[in-house]
């Protein structure tokens, strides 16, 4: 009731009239009324209705929240964080190695940033993402739906196809292994077709079409309540170019970050960006670093940076809140995203498709 | 997209007129400032000017469509996918051949045959589409000048005897062969920028460029610290709007680059920095 008029959210023409007509706070209009404002700065009554119906709603939404309301507020308890963070599931990424590094997959309300050399795997890993976030509860999967942003058209619809069946099979496996009701009605559903339906393709030109799309999300969101994962492959490349004002890319790619930030929030989503890696040029050599500048590290809440060595893909995880610093192998089959098969373990003929994830865990499911 | 104008974004007139004594005309600019800003500059409420952007986004953002839907479409019509190269095993290691839509990069050293093999693409590509081309016009940008009209006739002559047995099918294929000679990275731009209308009234089916690493090596020397944003830029430019004209038309675009011996970080020969290939843009 205290606020100040220059605080509230009014057409800067209005405020300037009411701070020359002698208006400081907020209680000092609702007393006035409608007619008496119009009568004192000059505007129509309607405007005046309408100007006092902005400042009635804001000063309630005050109200709630200094009260300590819910709602609008985006407060609680730690331990209230704690149990919503353990009911939480993670999307895995098929790769057991890269999921226990990570703390169980890729975490929901997120923002988890991949970086890497070109053809490195940060595009399988993102359709990998796509397809497992649509895995089934009752397979430990999240069962949602995913957005897929692209801005560098490296999306390729048949490779999609190939990691999906590849999917579809393992469960069907496990399936079969276990003769659970749960599993069969899920598998009904979990069907190529459906996988390749809920996941929902935007290609962004340029940095306009993304930042337009990225305006749009929540809306969109809200219509398509079951989307846990947004994925922007390629957030680097539409702002590498074209911008002499590099302070207005660094405005422009915070301002992405926040929204993409209260995506993840609101409406309860992981969000994966795929960020490009950039030449450092240092005082005698030169190191490959992630692109977009110091600043924009500070985006992601998580940091995955995949690199080569010699002809070994690994991956680091560089920034987390909750895990450790560490590296390990991956590689990609056909099948998607897997782990680099150990060499003790012995596999059946290359007939079926199983991959060295199965093995462990209908094991440990069986007890 | 960027380009719209706001009044064709259906804003009212008197906003547009409004914006652009700000110089705001298109959706660019106005996406492009903050909420304060817009507030200032529009003199609208803070839940007015979220009407605003919201109105403005819908009309740049792209269209929806799911990974089924594309699915469906590719699978109307398959053989338009890939240009074959007629090499038997090249064609199985690449899935099909030279994928249409998207980049292709042909790496080598000196002397391995990028510039052969591009020529014989051209050929492969004016053939009709029986016999495995493209049935189109092929652009060729040259910088090196390596381009010989004479080993295209070759090729063409003892590769397929029965087909340009008469003079008059050399002829016309090669006079489906735009050739470009460019020699600097401005005028690389240039042209790749005024290739769209190109495509639409010569029919082209294939884009080579060859090569795009001599010509930015010319210019752009690493060492020095401006250069290199500067040919990252020219890199990505380049890039994006070849890959829009891939995808657009739906035609495969193919880029050759060289091969440097890396001395930094390790032994062995990586390509260029220069390129595509690696990190800085192109590639991805």
């Amino acid at each position: 009731m205290q606020r100040e008029v220059g605080t509230l959210p009014l057409a800067p023409a209005l405020r300037a009239r009411l701070a020359a007509a002698g208006f400081q706070t907020a209680q000092e209009l609702l007393d006035t009324g409608p007619c008496g404002l119009s009568k004192e700065i000059g505007i129509s009554r309607e405007e005046a209705l309408e100007a006092l119906q902005v400042v009635r709603q804001e000063c309630l939404g005050d109200a709630t929240r200094t009260a300590g309301g819910a709602g609008a507020s985006r407060k609680c308890t730690a331990l209230e964080l704690l149990e919503e963070e353990q009911s939480q599931g993670f999307i895995i990424t098929f790769c057991s190695a890269l999921d226990s590094i990570l703390g169980g997959g890729v975490q929901l309300t997120k923002i988890t940033e991949i970086c890497g050399a070109p053809g490195v795997g940060k595009t399988q890993l993102c359709m990998q993402l796509a397809v497992d976030v649509q895995i089934p509860e009752s397979f430990g999967g999240v069962a949602g739906e995913a957005v897929f942003i692209d801005t560098e058209g490296s999306f390729m619809v048949d490779r999609v196809v190939e990691i999906a069946a590849a999917c579809v099979q393992h469960c069907h496996l496990i399936a079969e292994a276990q003769q659970e009701e749960e599993h069969r009605k899920a598998l009904e559903t979990f069907s190529l077709e459906n996988i390749l339906s809920h996941i929902y393709y935007f290609r962004c030109r340029d940095y306009t079409e993304l930042l337009a799309q990225v305006y749009l999300l929540p809306e969109f969101l809200s219509e398509h309540s079951k989307v846990r994962l947004v994925v922007i492959d390629g957030i680097a490349f539409p702002f590498r170019h074209d911008f002499e004002d590099l302070s207005l890319r660094t405005r422009l790619l915070n301002g992405l970050a926040q929204q993409l930030i209260i995506i993840a929030n609101d409406h309860k989503s992981a969000v994966v960006l795929t960020n490009q890696m950039t030449t450092r040029i240092g005082q005698s050599q030169s190191t490959l670093v992630p692109a977009l500048g110091e600043s924009w590290g500070h985006a992601a809440t998580v940091r995955l940076i995949l690199h080569w060595d010699n002809s070994q893909r690994l991956a680091t995880l560089y920034k987390s809140p909750s895990q450790k610093e560490s590296t390990t192998a991956y590689q990609i089959t056909s099948h998607g995203f897997r782990d680099v098969q150990p060499p003790a373990v012995t596999h059946s003929t290359g007939g079926t498709e199983l991959n060295p994830r199965k093995r462990p865990r209908t094991e440990e499911e069986k007890q | 997209m960027a380009a719209k104008t706001l009044r064709r974004a259906q804003l009212s007139q008197e906003m547009c007129e409004r914006l652009s004594r700000y110089q705001i005309t298109t959706c660019q600019d106005f996406l492009c400032l903050s909420l304060l800003e817009l507030m200032k500059v529009t003199g609208q409420s803070y839940y007015e000017v979220q009407k605003l952007l919201c109105k403005v986004s819908r009309a740049c953002a792209p269209k929806m469509q799911t990974a089924y839907e594309m699915k469906l479409r590719k699978s109307v019509n398959p053989s338009s996918a890939f240009l074959s190269t007629t090499l038997h095993s090249l064609d199985k290691v690449l899935h099909g051949g030279i994928p249409c839509g998207s980049l292709t990069e042909i790496t080598s050293p000196p002397g391995c045959g990028k510039t052969q093999f591009c020529i014989m693409l051209s050929v492969l590509a004016t053939l009709p589409v029986s016999m495995g081309g493209l049935d189109g016009a092929v652009i060729y940008i040259d910088t090196e000048s390596a381009f010989s009209a004479e080993r295209l006739v070759e090729i063409a002559a003892n590769r397929f005897p029965t087909y340009f047995g008469s003079d008059e099918k050399l002829l016309c294929m090669t006079r489906s062969i735009h050739l470009y000679r460019e020699l600097t990275c401005c005028s690389v731009l240039k042209r790749i920028m005024s290739l769209e209308e190109e495509i639409i009234s010569k029919k082209v089916k294939l884009i080579i460029i060859d090569s795009v690493a001599s010509v930015v090596r010319k210019e752009f020397d690493t060492k020095l610290q401006g250069n290199l944003a500067e040919r990252s830029n020219f890199l990505t430019r380049g890039a994006s709007v070849l890959k829009y004209l891939a995808e657009e038309f739906s035609i495969p675009v193919i880029l050759t680059n060289q091969i440097t011996t890396s001395l930094s970080s390790g032994p062995g020969i990586r390509a260029d920095l220069v390129s595509p290939a690696d990190d800085l843009s192109l590639s991805e």
